[in-house]
């Protein structure tokens, strides 16, 4: 479903994001990107969406080469693929029902098959009786479900997920897990990039760390641990007092 | 027909959320539209009266009376046979002393004090229509000549020739001013657009990121860009053609000068006018997109960073 064949992605300035990655995805499957911050885990999911270019290597996603793919074809690469940010990414002047049904809209969907379609997804994140309300007056639990509906209501083959629990407590973090694990028991092929140690170690999917742009592991059913993270005592002596 | 009743709500939203921003939009077109457009008029209705002018006598030469000084009777008619064959001459019409007062007393009625003359005094003349306004000044020294019959010349060449001068100098300020004002319009409405998309970039971005394509993104703006440029032509078109209506209105009582302009000018240049409004707005609209859209082609929608 997703290939990366020695993707490499240096930013302006040097900084090296991604270095020689390969990775190969199947449908259907439910893959962490684990690491510390500054690993490379967004960067990857931002290629993955053709926000970036590469800057050496080729991306397939669900066939296509990504990487050559003309600048107007981007938004059908996006119509394909749900995604889910930390920062929710609603839209504060709509309803829960408008954020979601904004997603069909844009691609030209008829109101009928809006309408149902909204209702079934609202259904499924558990907020149909607050469809009429807004982002404003949710929680941020219920937040992110309404991101995690407007990305799936298109029913996309793929979701990419940067840090879908980073704003969140834990009990409301495993309930947006329990709620991505629903979506893809429907075949649909999640990846999450998280540092979340508890979410990645209580789910026991694949999991693939990364350590300064570079793939230091991929474990068919792994845990966090592993993951070389600084000690919070070592970063206290590495950061200059203010 | 969802996608496009889609895409005007949107535009409409918009309109809506930056009423200020789009007020200002559209007083600018008006403004720039109207000086144009106001231009435009003023140029048709010294065209209007230079024609009336070219149209009717351009030479008068008014006549001694017969039977005294020496002219003798039936020199009048005599004198206007002759000027008929003059080559420059289109037509000459006898105006005997009657039809001078007849015409005193169109000219001056209502003035009471202007009227009470002698109607003898008022001397018989010679109307003369050239074949061209430019021969004027030979006719004139022609009828100088005639020092037994003729009085006195008299002749609207010269105010035609100013009038026609004052046109054209008229016709290439009113284009200028409208080519400034037009591009005044045009890059106001960029400016609005920029501040409408600045306004509603999170919209744009998330739209990016649910795969709307980048046209699907354009077209509320250009709406919104093509309705500010309408509007604002229309109200222009509208504030000229009261203004004009008005001031022809008035005008009826000094009937020497015309400022009746056409109603059939009004529609073919307020149509054209609403046509630059509507594409001066969708011009506008794409300059002020173009930058922006083509900045968030190369860096897509805001993703957090944190690689």
């Amino acid at each position: 479903m997703i290939r990366l064949d020695n993707v490499t992605k240096v930013y302006e300035g040097g900084t090296v994001a991604a270095n020689d990655v390969s990775l190969d995805i199947q449908k259907g499957e439910f893959v962490f990107l684990v690491g510390a911050s500054g690993s490379g885990k967004s960067t990857l999911i931002r290629l993955m969406l053709r926000d970036e270019p590469v800057t050496r290597g080729k991306i397939w996603v669900a066939g296509k080469d990504i990487t050559t793919l003309p600048r107007w074809k981007i938004p059908y690469l996006r119509r394909s693929v749900g995604t889910v940010f930390q920062d929710y990414k609603l839209l504060p002047n709509k309803t829960v029902r408008e954020n979601v049904a904004f997603a069909l809209e844009v691609l030209g969907r008829p109101q009928s098959v809006i309408g149902p379609q909204v209702d079934q997804v609202l259904e499924l994140v558990d907020l149909a009786d607050k469809a009429a309300r807004y982002p404003r007056q949710l929680s941020g639990g219920e937040q992110q479900r309404v991101s995690v509906a407007r990305s799936f209501v298109n029913r996309p083959p793929i979701m990419l997920c940067d840090e879908p629990t980073g704003n969140l407590d834990p009990r409301t973090s495993v309930g947006i897990m329990k709620l991505l694990d629903r979506i893809n028991r429907t075949g649909t092929t999640i990846v999450m990039a998280t540092h979340d140690h508890a979410i990645v170690d209580a789910m026991k999917r694949r999991v693939v760390a990364l350590e300064g742009g570079r793939m230091v592991r991929d474990d068919e059913t792994g845990g966090y641990e592993g993951v070389r993270e600084p000690e919070p005592e070592a970063l206290m002596e590495e950061v200059p007092d203010e | 027909m969802s996608r496009v009743i889609f895409l005007l709500k949107e535009a409409m939203i918009s309109l809506r959320r930056n009423i200020l921003i789009v007020i200002g939009a559209i007083l600018a077109v008006f403004i720039s539209l109207s000086l144009a457009l106001g231009a435009l008029v003023v140029n048709e209705i010294l065209r209007l009266n230079t024609i009336a002018w070219q149209e009717g006598v351009h030479v008068i030469a008014f006549l001694n009376d017969e039977g005294e000084n020496g002219v003798p009777l039936g020199a009048h008619e005599q004198l206007r046979t002759e000027i008929e064959t003059w080559d420059e001459v289109e037509s000459a019409r006898y105006w005997d002393k009657q039809q001078a007062w007849q015409e005193y007393q169109e000219l001056f009625a209502g003035q009471e004090e202007l009227l009470d003359i002698n109607p003898d005094i008022l001397p018989a003349s010679i109307r003369i229509e050239l074949t061209d306004i430019d021969l004027h000044s030979n006719v004139r020294f022609r009828l100088e000549q005639q020092t037994v019959s003729v009085r006195q010349v008299a002749t609207a060449a010269e105010s035609i020739e100013q009038l026609q001068s004052l046109s054209s100098v008229l016709n290439v300020l009113g284009l200028g001013m409208a080519i400034v004002l037009g591009v005044a319009a045009v890059v106001l409405i960029a400016n609005t657009i920029r501040l409408a998309i600045y306004a509603r970039r999170d919209e744009v971005s998330i739209m990016k990121l649910v795969g709307a394509s980048n046209w699907f993104i354009r077209i509320p703006f250009l709406l919104e860009g093509m309705i500010e440029g309408l509007v604002g032509a229309a109200l222009a078109v509208f504030a000229v053609w009261l203004g004009t209506s008005n001031l022809a209105r008035a005008g009826e009582s000094f009937a020497l000068f015309r400022l009746d302009v056409s109603q059939a000018f009004f529609f073919r240049w307020g149509l054209l006018f609403l046509v630059f409004g509507a594409v001066a707005g969708i011009i506008g609209s794409m300059l002020g997109l173009s930058k922006y859209l083509r900045d968030a082609d190369g860096t897509g929608p805001d993703v957090p960073t944190g690689f």
